[in-house]
């Protein structure tokens, strides 16, 4: 039991820390716009699916595919969060969150099917980050790079001031000279740049899948839960222990077990903890 | 409240018999299957309606509430072999009971996580249904469901489908319409735009979610449940997100909270997939984009449309009546208040008696609304204690307060815009006394206009008229004459001397001196908190704390 836990260590942290991208950029976009982004899963998985896309017209026997299509899934990614902002924030920017709740909603299901239709519903698999390095740690390199250039963003620039200011009070921060709508497509670029890392980083170990979007989405929005709303670090935190508790249970019991065990969790973190696991009482975000 | 079929809704029925006889005329096999598939979606979607169109909650499990019905119904014949018929009944009494539980938890939540809890649930039913073994039939489902029957008929295909299906529409539009109509309409407006307002006006929003979660509830457990009958075959697919996706984009392109919308947007949208079967996926893709197209474009969805064609008739101005206000009064001690370590209000002691006017002052930040906040209970307090009459109101939710006699006016007060001003006076009372209430303010000649139409001063009229009209012992007024005119203002100044001859205690934060201390009976001054000075308006002028607290300020108001 215990040398299994230790045998499924690489691969349960290197799940852990593309949860913990996907939950990232789910909770930037929750302080940008105070709304739950639907259609973050499909990011993800249009990431793997850009993933697979490039991979494919490389040459065979590269040292290192994943890394090198990385770029190209930034970039890509970047853009699909800003058409994502454009289409399902911009026009619902005065609405109350439940519209924007609704459109991501119409957007992700744009997103699914227009790649189950152009490509096809059934999984593929990504490219191998370095195919002669281990998997789940070159995994748990690149999510630790990102993880930890967006802790530097976020504290040391001005972009991550301004990002900060935005979402404790959007009227404050336009008074003092803030670009608000700027900062909130920033949100949605990084937001989707960090979607997309993490489908690429998925896509090896789990395969694409255009429905898996919306198991996603429910693990960040789960990720959100256990660290407490708008709190960036406890969503990170959450998805990792997300995965653990996944894995743990998955290997003891089973994966439908594990799955309905998470749930039964959330409904307890609701009515005994709703401001998360790490939070304080008081110090909640509206 | 309305007698007569409103003009949208005679639109809606010509259409629907329009499309029954074109059915009658054309229809084949296929076509009524879709007819009875349709009914089933407008039934479900109706009673989503009650939840996130008039509650304004985003409560994902309306679809696995959808398939509970399905499977229970399946369960109940396949296994316990009983008649079809009270599989259905088993079928919306589960449902009506699972919602019903859900209610309580769902409402305490904070409305960002409604989403998230429901969606939560509706993947346990999928997973419990998907491994239940043998009960369930796992991920194959259950087969050879027998079909309904009714009088010798048995209802497998055709025309006695579809009308059954369609007889569930019509008992669903009739639910909501009882459970909705009248001034239940305001009450839930309120709710969710403003559930504070509601709270203050003694509207009980849990006893509205007791009683429309569990009709949602049912109304999907009965659409789920007619549709393993037609089929003959449940399987978990009636439970995946799909169902819940249809749904939500019947409920948003038919007008939100719309039940004849809800029906027209399932005509609309349920038949889409099997017109354009062969685009397979790019269907679902329309979808979106349709749903997003109306979420931008067309806020109000096809019932919003069909209303500024053919506009509702206007309530006709109802028979006065009389308001009558309790005379109890209201006996404040030594409340206090500290956030974090900040002391907001230090052992406040009031004694609001009928027939009287009481003006709280103070410099900013000095605790006034913390004052009005705790009596009315929006802030727990962390001292002192509240009665009116002989009845202890300390530590009662706000709107147990409210029912217990005690009304407030709001100094930023929020009206839901879809709502007449009748209507919306009448939130907490019956139109009969909101009239009473117009005619007291001199809003009676603007009583059918939108509520938004109204100027800033008629508004904060508007709010005082809201509070009175529930005939409270005791009324607390938030700086009721910012921003009126002069006139208004001497308006204002009559009403509150009617309401003071009526016996009714009242209580007024208010910066305008002038204004306060020509009304005012008694007045206190809080200063940091503190209640610096209290008695009649001269002693209080003279008090030397209160002219050191407002030193070259009375002379600025």
């Amino acid at each position: 039991m215990i040398e299994t836990a230790l045998h499924l260590l690489p691969s349960t942290l290197a799940l852990g820390a593309s949860y913990a991208l996907v939950a990232l950029g789910f909770v930037l976009v929750i302080n940008a716009v105070g709304a739950v982004n639907f259609a973050h899963g499909e990011l993800v998985m249009l990431g793997g699916v850009i993933a697979v896309g490039i991979a494919s017209v490389l040459p065979d026997g590269l040292a290192a595919p994943g890394l090198i299509v990385l770029p190209g899934v930034l970039l890509a990614s970047a853009a699909a969060g800003l058409g994502l902002a454009a289409l399902a924030y911009l026009p619902l920017r005065r609405a109350p969150p439940v519209n924007i709740f609704i459109s991501t909603i119409a957007v992700g299901l744009i997103i699914q099917h227009g790649v189950t239709a152009g490509v096809g519903p059934e999984p593929r698999l990504g490219p191998p980050l370095a195919p002669g390095l281990d998997q789940s740690t070159m995994v748990i390199m690149v999510a630790g790079v990102a993880i930890a250039a967006v802790h530097l963003l976020l504290s040391r620039s001005q972009f991550g001031r301004m990002l900060r200011a935005a979402a404790q009070d959007p009227d404050m921060a336009r008074a003092i000279g803030v670009p608000v709508g700027l900062t909130i497509a920033a949100s949605f670029a990084l937001a989707g740049a960090l979607a997309g890392t993490a489908g690429l980083l998925l896509s090896n170990q789990y395969f694409v899948t255009p429905s898996d979007g919306a198991n996603l989405m429910l693990k960040a929005y789960i990720a959100v839960v256990i660290g407490g709303w708008g709190r960036i670090w406890g969503a990170a935190a959450g998805a990792v222990l997300i995965a653990v508790f996944e894995t743990l249970i998955a290997v003891w019991l089973s994966y439908a077990v594990a799955e309905a065990a998470l749930y039964l969790a959330v409904f307890a973190i609701l009515a005994f903890r709703p401001q998360g696991l790490f939070g304080d009482t008081e110090g909640r975000r509206a | 409240m309305t007698k007569h079929l409103q003009p949208a809704s005679v639109a809606y029925i010509l259409g629907l018999l329009c499309a029954a006889g074109g059915m009658l005329v054309f229809g084949d096999g296929y076509a009524w299957r879709i007819a009875a598939l349709v009914g089933l979606y407008a039934a479900a979607s109706i009673g989503f309606q009650l939840i996130f169109g008039r509650l304004g909650l985003l409560m994902l499990a309306q679809g696995a509430l959808f398939g509970l019905g399905a499977y229970a119904t399946a369960m109940i014949t396949a296994h316990l072999g009983l008649d079809p018929w009270f599989g259905v009944a088993g079928a919306i009494g589960l449902g009506a009971m699972v919602a019903l539980a859900i209610a309580g938890p769902v409402a305490r939540l904070e409305s960002h996580y409604v989403a998230l809890a429901t969606l939560a649930l509706a993947q346990l039913v999928l997973l419990t249904a998907t491994h239940g073994g043998e009960w369930t039939g796992g991920s194959n489902g259950l087969y050879g469901i027998p079909p309904l029957s009714f009088a010798g008929i048995v209802i497998v295909e055709g025309p006695a489908l579809a009308l059954v299906s369609w007889c569930g529409v019509l008992l669903s539009l009739v639910v909501a319409a009882a459970v909705t109509g009248g001034s239940a309409r305001a009450r839930h407006a309120t709710i969710r735009e403003a559930p504070l307002v509601a709270a203050a006006l003694g509207i009980d929003a849990a006893r509205a979610r007791l009683i429309l979660f569990p009709v949602a509830g049912a109304l999907a457990a009965l659409a789920g449940a007619l549709q393993a009958h037609g089929l003959g075959v449940v399987s978990p697919a009636v439970l995946r997100f799909d169902v819940m996706i249809t749904v939500l984009a019947i409920a948003v392109i038919g007008g939100r909270g719309s039940p004849w919308g809800a029906v027209a947007a399932a005509c609309l949208l349920v038949p889409l997939p099997e017109v354009f079967r062969e685009l397979e996926s790019y269907y679902l893709v329309a979808y979106g984009a349709v749903l997003l197209g109306v979420m931008v474009a067309l806020p109000g969805g096809v019932d919003g449309l069909i209303r500024r064609a053919l506009p509702d008739r206007t309530d006709t101005l109802p028979p006065v009546q009389p308001l009558r206000f309790g005379t109890e009064t209201l006996l404040a001690e030594h409340l206090g208040k500290s956030f974090g370590g900040n002391r907001a209000l230090a052992d406040l002691s009031l004694c609001l008696e009928p027939g009287s006017i009481t003006g709280l002052i103070g410099p900013n930040g000095s605790g006034k609304t913390t004052a009005l906040n705790l009596i009315s209970g929006i802030v727990g307090a962390d001292t002192g204690h509240l009665r009116i009459g002989d009845r202890d109101l300390s530590g009662l939710l706000p709107v147990r307060r409210a029912q217990a006699g005690l009304a407030r006016g709001f100094q930023h007060s929020v009206f839901p815009s879809e709502l007449t001003v009748l209507q919306a006076v009448s939130a907490g009372a019956t139109l009969g006394q909101g009239r009473a209430a117009l005619d007291l303010v001199g809003l009676t000649a603007r009583h059918d206009v939108p509520v938004g139409s109204l100027g800033a001063g008629e508004t904060r009229l508007l709010d005082l008229a809201r509070a009175v009209a529930t005939q409270p012992s005791v009324l607390l007024l938030d700086e009721p004459a910012a921003g009126l005119t002069a006139s208004e203002r001497a308006r204002l100044s009559g009403v509150l001397e009617t309401l003071r001859r009526a016996g009714l205690a009242i209580l007024i934060v208010e910066h305008r001196m002038d204004f306060l201390m020509a009304i005012s009976d008694r007045v206190v001054c809080l200063v940091a908190g503190e209640t610096a000075a209290s008695g009649t308006p001269d002693q209080v002028r003279a008090d030397p704390r209160v002219r050191a607290a407002y030193l070259g300020r009375e002379a600025a108001t």
